[in-house]
């Protein structure tokens, strides 16, 4: 935390070197948060690239009565919205999805293998995305839920449900999913 | 039943330790004796530690830092040119009442001009007399209608 503002100080008084070591310390969660909430996607690193560079725009403007990473994080969440709004594509085409699991090229072993590889970023991709995001801020930034209802400015029992929602819709998502590769 | 249904609400809680004391105590305890929520509870738990073991990408140390650079200063150059460009019209379009107002200038004069009764004489009689030399004379002799 006290890193973050050192290095924010370092880059408003000119110093770029204050936000390449933002950069380089976040640039993987973000990755990670954008990777999950919209899957394996050639545009991954652009969002993440816009999303650094929205901070580096604004990085001046920054108010400190939240951390840094709360904001960054809420900056990505967004920045990935306006992505998928932009694409048009909140919620997975489910006809594609069962189009690949039953695609028959290939032996059915790998198939299988290749399809149980990527059945959790299939079911992800599944769950409505405001229920995703929250899930996803928990099981794979580790964030707890105080974080997360400052990162998508909402309250805790909100979160708590949101979380709830997803994990259901998960289980039911894997359940369909491991039904069709039995 | 009913309290199944509590358990229900806080079990997603319960297994981000998001619930403490009294709550999670009951929790705790009715998992114990219900076999329906338990059996809901370790299918959450497989979800999450299936999250928990979800591929995690990373990017190569200074990949990320050396496409922001490029991109930061091409629009920053973007934007310098914008500036520019955007001065240079602007001062075109302070400048543009000038002509105009030359063009506008010299047609009234030259009305004035042609208007004016000028006794034809040469300049070298002009000169000679000591008279004052009108506007419309100088002009005259600058365009080329007096002689
Ligand atoms: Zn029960």
């Amino acid at each position: 935390m006290n890193e973050d503002i050192f290095s924010i100080e370092r880059f408003i008084a000119g110093d770029a070197e204050g936000f390449e070591i933002l950069v380089r310390k976040y640039q993987n969660r973000t990755l990670n948060i954008v990777y999950s909430l919209i899957g394996q996607d050639r545009e991954n690193e652009d969002i993440v690239q816009e999303v650094f560079l929205k901070v580096y725009h604004s990085l001046g403007s920054f108010r400190q009565n939240c951390q840094f990473s709360t904001w960054l994080y809420r900056i990505t969440v967004n920045t990935t919205y306006d992505f998928l709004r932009k694409r048009k594509n909140l919620v997975n085409d489910e006809i594609a999805i069962e189009k690949s699991i039953s695609s028959n090229d290939g032996p059915v072993e790998v198939l299988v293998k290749k399809e149980k590889k990527t059945m959790l970023e299939k079911a992800l991709a599944n769950i409505p995305l405001e229920y995703r995001t929250a899930l996803v801020l928990k099981d794979i930034e580790g964030f707890d839920y105080k974080q997360i209802a400052e990162i998508l400015c909402c309250r805790i029992g909100t979160v708590a449900s949101k979380i709830s929602r997803a994990r259901q819709f998960l289980r039911g998502e894997l359940l369909r999913l491991e039904e069709y590769l039995k | 039943m009913k309290e199944c249904e509590r358990v229900k609400k806080l079990l997603s809680r319960y297994l981000d330790e998001e619930i403490t004391g009294i709550d999670a105590a009951f929790v705790k305890q009715h998992l114990d004796i219900c076999n329906i929520c338990n059996k809901e509870y370790l299918e959450f738990l497989k979800v999450k530690q299936l999250m928990l073991k979800k591929e995690r990408k990373s990017l190569p140390e200074d990949y990320l830092i050396s496409l922001l650079k490029e991109k930061i200063t091409s629009r920053q150059y973007a934007e310098e040119n914008i500036s520019w460009l955007t001065g240079l019209s602007n001062l075109s379009r302070r400048l543009i009442p000038i002509p105009i107002a030359a063009i506008v200038l010299s047609v009234v004069f030259l009305i004035v001009v042609s208007g004016q009764k000028i006794t034809a004489y040469s300049l070298d009689e002009h000169i000679l007399s000591g008279s004052q030399t009108t506007t419309g004379m100088a002009l005259g002799v600058i365009l080329g209608t007096q002689n």
